[in-house]
């Protein structure tokens, strides 16, 4: 198994700029390894989470019983463990020490939640946990800088990340809660950067845009295009799948609210006008070109 | 009382205000975009009582009426824009529900608003901004372009321009005391809190342990924080309040834990001094 320390390629650099293939990421993130940060690029002790931190963790990330958490690095299994015991939820744990994967097997059974929790020894760099709803992370800021580009490859839009004293280095947090520790919570974001033909059927009748968002990460911002001007998307928001923005035209504001499908589609509601029972439409969105692809 | 001279600064600066007027502020109509925006914003309801300070042809409290189903007042200056105001709320079909007073809006009566809106020039918003402030926790006021100075609003839009929204925080400075029923053992809270407007700092001790309080927040009467308890070594737990402000007692719920392992009780804070 390859420790996560002190992997480095030179050339994976510019691959990594020229690819988008989740093999790409994975390059990409071997080759961020090299580059010299303001943490030393150091193996990710084992120190165990406080049963407070275990606990804030997966309150903040709103688990349930329809979840799958994964926890990356997961030492004595404990945040998977409490996860299938107290909220009913499934868990997978990943954890290079196989000495620490059988302790945490034998907890599981201890705690009567074996048939919902698996434990797999490997590093949290190649495994695979596209399957989890939520990812949980304890590791040092280097570490988790590299994991990044594959959990937001990877994982399905709205799956959420929370992350135990260090988050990503450039990725503002969806919401942070500091108890004696400070937490991070992501919701990874749906691609909407790109050109889109929106069509809304409003309450005054059908009208196309021509939609343009640029994307980085969750915070977006953008317009439609109308003969003679442009609309700016007031408010616009990105919450893992699910998007709103408002545009106003002539006085009257539409505020638009779905979800985005894929890489292609999104569709919702769109209502206008002021009060308690606005006129309310439904608009549709497709892609026309993705972001990038222009240059 | 203003200076002649800050009257006629406001006046040239402006261009809009007549020469006629007894006005200090110049009348600028709020766009109906933003007029929907700021009682939006606001949650306005048909529980609302709303008051618009500078009610100027009436909009404001017509739109709530009509489209909110709230009740209200306007308040202005101007007798021309009073009737003006009086006569769009009858043609909107709801004159008996808003009224509008000819009034300086500094002196206007706001004891029965739950949501004030007011659009005023900065030098205003400060002078107005003591009086919202003693008015009863949990009323809002919403304004757009200008704002109250230091007091940070509790939330902010943009679409097309900045509107915001306060809510007048309860005054919850002082030492406070509660008993709180966990079991096995009784534990006593004493916490300090210190306040700027809503921003609410606090020390706290449990069962005479200083212990450091987390994530404390306050929303017009509606306080919450956090505790670590580690009463008990070996079962640490975390102690979420939330509670509602009534002059000197906070009642509400405490939970312990979180998940399965979670237990609701609740809690009744006295404050022991100011």
């Amino acid at each position: 198994m390859t420790p996560h320390i002190n992997s480095s390629s030179q050339g994976g650099r510019s691959l990594a700029l020229a690819c988008t293939s989740a093999i790409a990421f994975f390059f990409a993130a071997r080759a961020l390894a090299a580059t010299p940060g303001a943490f030393p690029d150091i193996p990710t002790p084992y120190l165990p989470s406080t049963r407070v931190a275990v606990d804030e963790m997966l309150r903040l990330a709103g688990t349930g019983p329809d979840d799958l958490v994964a926890d990356l690095g997961s030492g004595d299994g404990r945040v998977v463990i409490a996860a299938a015991r107290d909220y009913g939820a499934r868990g997978l744990g990943i954890e290079l020490d196989p000495k620490l994967v059988a302790e945490s097997e034998a907890n599981a059974r201890q705690a009567g939640v074996a048939e919902r929790v698996e434990f797999r020894q490997g590093d949290v760099l190649v495994a695979d946990y596209r399957a989890a709803t939520i990812v949980t992370l304890y590791l040092l800021p280097n570490l988790v800088d590299r994991l990044k580009p594959r959990l937001l490859a990877e994982l399905k839009p709205g799956t959420r990340i929370v992350a135990h004293d260090y988050g990503f280095s450039d990725w503002k947090p969806d919401r942070s809660v500091v108890i004696s520790k400070t937490y991070h919570l992501y919701l990874v974001p749906a691609a909407v950067a790109g050109r889109w033909r929106l069509h809304a059927a409003l309450p005054d009748g059908e009208r196309e845009f021509d939609f343009e968002l640029e994307q980085r990460y969750q915070e977006i911002r953008g317009g439609a295009r109308v003969a003679g001007g442009y609309l700016p998307a007031f408010e616009a928001r990105l919450a893992g799948d699910r998007i709103a923005f408002v545009l106003v035209e002539d006085g009257t504001s539409y505020r638009f609210e779905g979800r985005v499908q894929g890489t292609l589609s999104m569709e919702g509601t769109v209502r206008s006008g002021p009060g308690r029972n606005p006129a309310e439409g439904s608009w549709r969105a497709t892609r026309v070109l993705r972001g990038g692809d222009e240059g | 009382m203003l200076s002649l001279g800050a009257i006629g600064a406001v006046a040239v600066q402006s261009g809009l205000a007549q020469e006629d007027r007894k006005s200090d502020v110049p009348y600028v109509a709020t766009p109906q975009v933003t007029v929907d925006e700021m009682l939006r914003l606001a949650e306005v309801g048909p529980g609302d009582f709303v008051v618009d300070l500078g009610s100027g042809d009436g909009r404001i409290v017509i739109t709530a009426a009509k489209k909110f189903g709230a009740r209200g007042f306007g308040v202005d200056i101007d007798w021309r824009l009073i009737l003006l105001g009086e006569e769009n709320a009858r043609q909107a079909g709801v004159a008996d529900r808003v009224k509008f007073l000819e009034q300086d809006l500094f002196q206007a009566d706001l004891g029965q608003a739950t949501v004030i809106t007011t659009y005023l020039r900065p030098f205003y918003m400060l002078k107005l901004r003591s009086k919202l402030l003693a008015l009863k926790p949990g009323t809002r006021i919403v304004s757009h372009d200008f704002d109250f100075g230091d007091w940070p609003p509790d939330r902010k839009t943009s679409v097309r321009k900045n509107v915001f929204l306060w809510v007048v925080p309860a005054r919850v400075a002082g030492r406070w005391q509660a008993r709180l029923p966990l079991p096995p053992i009784e534990r006593l809270l004493e916490i300090e809190l210190t306040q700027r407007y809503q921003e609410v700092s606090a020390h706290a001790r449990l069962n005479g342990v200083p212990t450091q309080v987390w994530e404390t927040k306050l929303v017009g009467d509606r306080l919450s924080f956090v505790v670590v308890d580690t009463t008990d070594r070996d079962d640490e737990a975390t102690l979420y309040f939330d509670g509602r402000v009534a002059g000197d007692v906070i009642e509400g719920e405490l939970a312990r834990g979180v998940g399965a392992g979670r237990s609701v009780a609740r809690w009744r804070a006295v404050r022991a001094a100011k």
